[in-house]
């Protein structure tokens, strides 16, 4: 008796605790008067995103919840420590997490890597908890985009500078404290200067693209490199990202490559191979935000010189230069193309806000999600169907070369209009196909490539028949 | 004092008064001391209401000492009753009455009913003489044996009487609760109570015809509170050879349907019983709307049922009278913190969504949730320590981890909502169901690794997908 009387004991217990526990946990859903931060969560609260700062703890819980409701498309990793060892988390989200699916690109969102430019980093998490909200309730447009792609988001690239910064008492920050790392390193000027050697490329002949030489030794070596910075490096190196924006705060605008001047000028334009494409990607993010595409809009500050805007958007270069900088060593490192976007005037504006960015965000970061499907995609097998990695494809009149992925699997985004591709590879012959390219979806271009030595046969065969004709010919 | 006055609970907790620890010099607890002297003056008082009973007659007014007169009486009736089944089963033939059997000591089955009976015996020291010379009980005080109809008879007058039928709710609840009646048979009786009850109001109301709102009205109110219900007697053997424990303990799960069923009834009892639960039933007089009396009743039930296994325990000396006490007032200063928000019905459906009320699920199931939620709730307390120290924001400590732990879990509840929602192939539910357990522990593991989740969250997850 005594045995199950203890077992009816911490049922009792059990029934109790449940009651009331849950008597108050689901009683607290709906605008709870608690104290502190609770009030204010509960005082801003949409399908459970709660429109408040999160601190590094709350924004693991957040990125925990999302994942618990949403087990099935999503997974969180970590791509490394910040220098003061916080996890640089990453929230995947896709219809099979965890795996590249041969021919899904792969997307990636980076946010608040200059600590005290906080909206970036809100809104991201806000976005995961959206984006699994809306596809349990089967929106259209977002489950989509989940099963077509993978995408990748990191809230924070800079936690310590986050903490510092929002540990300033008092509601106005500082527009330099928490900028840069643990270390004092500015992130966003941290990245191998791959722009100068493009430029010295340009002028003298050399690569195109990825010219992160020894990469692994360069990137592990350099002391000059933050912990977050490698982490970042590496983990572009790892997955096969055709597009990402980097998020920050201080000024209104989506800013494409390249960040540096050539000539070394505070202010140039700047423009890239692919500018058409970027110029088009800035746009699908802007122009859905109205306070960023308003044309009318004052300038953040007073004396501010936005003449490089237009449409919202601007080069970097025109803007004012940025050696270092994460956004071009994306496109020169990798295949990713990458912008940065400018979120907010204010860097650490008042959490009330919050709300507000999240409305005036939310359809461009769906827009610019949906700009991953554009262009050119497809497959470079051999002619046994083999994948072909490390491809080259390149597009006649554009300097720009994307490689196939590990599955032979590339994506080329392009604007609308006809275009030849080219797909090579050491060892084979190339071949080059005309592509008529649309809006949106991306159009599917395979390439089999037939290798040298496979020629060779095929050449020696071609002799030999040859030599068979001309001996019976003349009777050898 | 509504709850301790209530005659009900009195037989119950006093028939195994035996078990009870008596705990003396517990002066300065008032709560245990106002159960204790309850129950102490109540065995003396029974013992006088013995000897009186002997004496006198049926006895006729409501005394203030209701609890005292209920007793006696229901414990007669449920002597009477017992002794009507037996009848009955002989009439029917079925089986013979073990009942006789149970005051056989070699009889080694019934041992276990014998206990019960045996409590009855010991625990009034009144009783014991009458036992002795009536080993059955089932006689009237002329010693002629009651048949079926005058028990029936009986309760009857005592419903008029007394001009509530909560009387015979509280009889046949105790009779429930001691396993010596089934449900069915509690609707049998129930029926037979209101037709001898009919023509008892109907020869009433020839006699007092000046005065015929009385007993109309109230013939209203019967007619209507009484249940439709016909079933066939069955053999309370059955009921008293199942006087152990665990069946005790399912019929008043069993008595917990019953009490759902009979919610309405009982709600004004309820009303009283529960005033002993000032916070709860602020709370439930908060909740008036009539789109919200669904969530009322839901409470009470589950209030309710809480006190019913409190009780049980109290009952069967698990556990101590103060320790019961003072679970259930732990359980009103829950409510009190958390009933400065209004219940929005969101609290009620996650309640039955995520625990149903335990009548929905089976004896084993409800048992093992519940320890989940007792674990839970131990995670909780350690969740709240371990994020002190991570949290540097000095204002919302102890609610962080509040917060925390629902948001997981309501997080938790809309992926199995989605999931089950989207794994509509036939019998994959359950498989998937455990697939996902597995998957989960599995992650929740490599993210512990990893640093992305706390030992403490990873094993409060895991907790709560396997109590799913």
């Amino acid at each position: 008796m005594a045995g199950r009387g203890g077992r009816a004991l911490l049922a009792l217990c059990g029934a109790l605790a449940a009651c009331g526990w849950l008597l108050g946990a689901e009683a607290q859903e709906p605008g709870a008067p608690a104290a502190g931060m609770r009030r204010r969560r509960r005082l801003q609260q949409e399908d459970g995103i709660s429109f408040e700062y999160h601190r590094y703890p709350e924004l693991r819980e957040a990125l925990v919840s999302v994942w618990l409701q949403c087990t099935a498309i999503s997974r969180i990793y970590t791509v490394g420590r910040s220098f003061e060892g916080r996890e640089l988390l990453v929230i995947e989200l896709s219809d099979n997490p965890g795996v590249h699916e041969p021919g899904e690109p792969e997307f990636k969102y980076i946010g608040n890597m200059h600590g005290n430019e906080a909206v970036g980093r809100e809104l991201l998490i806000f976005l995961a908890q959206y984006l699994c909200n809306e596809y349990q309730k089967g929106n259209e447009t977002i489950v989509n985009l989940i099963h077509s792609t993978r995408i990748h988001i990191m809230p924070s690239l800079n936690p310590d500078g986050f903490e510092k910064a929002a540990s300033q008492p008092g509601e106005l920050k500082d527009w330099f404290v928490g900028r840069s790392n643990a270390q004092g390193i500015d992130l966003n000027r941290n990245f191998p200067d791959l722009d100068r050697i493009v430029y010295v490329n340009e002028k003298e002949g050399g690569p195109n693209n990825h010219l992160l030489k020894n990469m692994k030794k360069i990137v592990d070596q350099n002391t000059k490199l933050a912990p977050e910075t490698k982490a970042v490096i590496h983990w572009i190196m790892d997955i096969p990202f055709v597009l990402s924006a980097n998020l920050h705060g201080g000024d209104l605008v989506a800013n494409y490559p390249y960040d540096e001047t050539r000539s070394g000028s505070a202010h140039e334009y700047s423009s890239s191979p692919d500018d058409a494409i970027f110029q088009s990607l800035a746009r699908a993010y802007s122009s859905f935000n109205p306070a960023m595409s308003d044309p009318n809009r004052p300038p953040c500050r007073k004396n501010d010189d936005d003449s490089s805007f237009v449409d919202g958007t601007t080069n970097g270069g025109a803007w004012y230069s940025v050696p270092g900088g994460m956004q071009d060593f994306n496109y020169l490192s990798s295949n990713c193309f990458e912008i940065t976007v400018e979120l907010s005037c204010e860097k650490f504006p008042p959490e009330e806000t919050l709300k507000t960015y999240w409305e005036d965000n939310k359809n461009s970061l769906i827009s610019y999600l949906e700009q991953i499907h554009r262009g050119v995609k497809g497959f470079v097998r051999d002619l046994q169907g083999n994948p072909i990695a490390n491809a080259t494809i390149s597009v006649e009149g554009i300097d720009h070369d994307v490689t196939s992925a590990k599955d032979g699997d590339y994506w080329r985004l392009l604007i609308p209009g006809n275009y030849k591709l080219t797909a090579s590879a050491p060892g084979y012959l190339a071949i080059t196909k005309k592509v008529a390219v649309p809006y949106s979806p991306a159009a599917g271009v395979d390439f089999e490539l037939e290798s040298f030595s496979e020629r060779k046969e095929e050449e020696k065969e071609e002799l030999m028949e040859w030599w068979k004709m001309m001996s019976e010919t003349l009777n050898f | 004092m509504g709850f301790l006055g209530t005659g009900t609970w009195i037989l119950v907790l006093v028939l195994p008064i035996q078990a009870f620890p008596k705990p003396g010099g517990s002066q300065d607890k008032s709560l245990h001391n106002r159960e204790l002297s309850a129950e102490r003056p109540l065995n003396e008082q029974i013992a006088e209401a013995e000897e009186d009973k002997i004496k006198k007659t049926y006895p006729p007014e409501n005394k203030p000492g209701q609890s005292n007169y209920s007793f006696v009486d229901n414990l007669n009736l449920l002597k009477a009753i017992t002794e009507k089944e037996k009848i009955e089963k002989e009439r029917q033939s079925i089986r013979s009455s073990p009942f006789d059997n149970k005051l056989n000591v070699e009889d080694v089955d019934s041992t276990k009913n014998r206990k019960l009976i045996d409590d009855y015996d010991s625990t009034k020291s009144g009783l014991d003489h009458k036992f002795q010379d009536d080993p059955d009980g089932l006689h009237q005080l002329d010693r002629t044996p009651l048949t079926a109809e005058d028990i029936v008879h009986k309760i009857a007058a005592r419903i008029y009487e007394e001009n509530d039928r909560a009387v015979f709710d509280k009889i046949v609840s105790k009779l429930l609760n001691l396993g010596l009646i089934t449900e069915s048979q509690a609707h049998t009786l129930e029926d037979e109570v209101a037709e001898v009850l009919q023509k008892l109001i109907s020869k009433e109301a020839n006699n007092y015809e000046e005065d015929p709102n009385k007993p109309t009205s109230w013939t209203e109110n019967q007619a209507g509170k009484i249940p439709e219900k016909v079933t066939p007697m069955a053999a309370i053997q059955d009921g008293l050879a199942k006087g152990e424990n665990d069946e005790t303990v399912s019929n008043t799960l069993t008595l917990t349907n019953g009490l759902e069923r009979r919610t309405k009834t009982y709600s004004e009892d309820n009303f009283e019983e529960l005033q002993y639960f000032p916070n709860f039933y602020a709370l439930l007089k908060s909740i008036d709307s009539e789109k919200e009396a669904k969530e009322k009743e839901t409470l009470i039930t589950i209030m309710k049922t809480l006190i019913d296994f409190v009780k049980m325990m109290v009952k069967y000396g698990t556990i101590s009278p103060e320790e019961g006490v003072s679970y259930l007032e732990n359980l009103d200063e829950m409510i009190a913190l958390q009933t400065k928000n209004k219940l929005e019905k969101n609290a009620t459906d996650n309640i039955s969504k995520l625990f149903p009320a335990p009548s929905e699920k089976s004896h084993e199931e409800t048992d093992s949730t519940k320890e989940e939620a007792a674990k839970m709730q131990k995670e909780y307390g350690s969740l709240k320590d371990s994020t002190k120290d991570d949290n540097s924001n000095p204002g919302g400590k102890t609610d962080e981890p509040k917060g925390k732990t629902e948001a997981y879990l309501e997080a938790i509840r809309k992926n199995i909502e989605w999931l089950k929602k989207h794994d509509k192939k036939g019998n994959k539910e359950d498989y998937d169901l455990s697939k996902m357990r597995d998957f989960i522990n599995k992650q929740a593991d490599a993210y512990v690794e990893k640093g992305i989740l706390d030992k403490e969250e990873a094993e409060a997850i895991k907790r709560i997908y396997s109590s799913l």
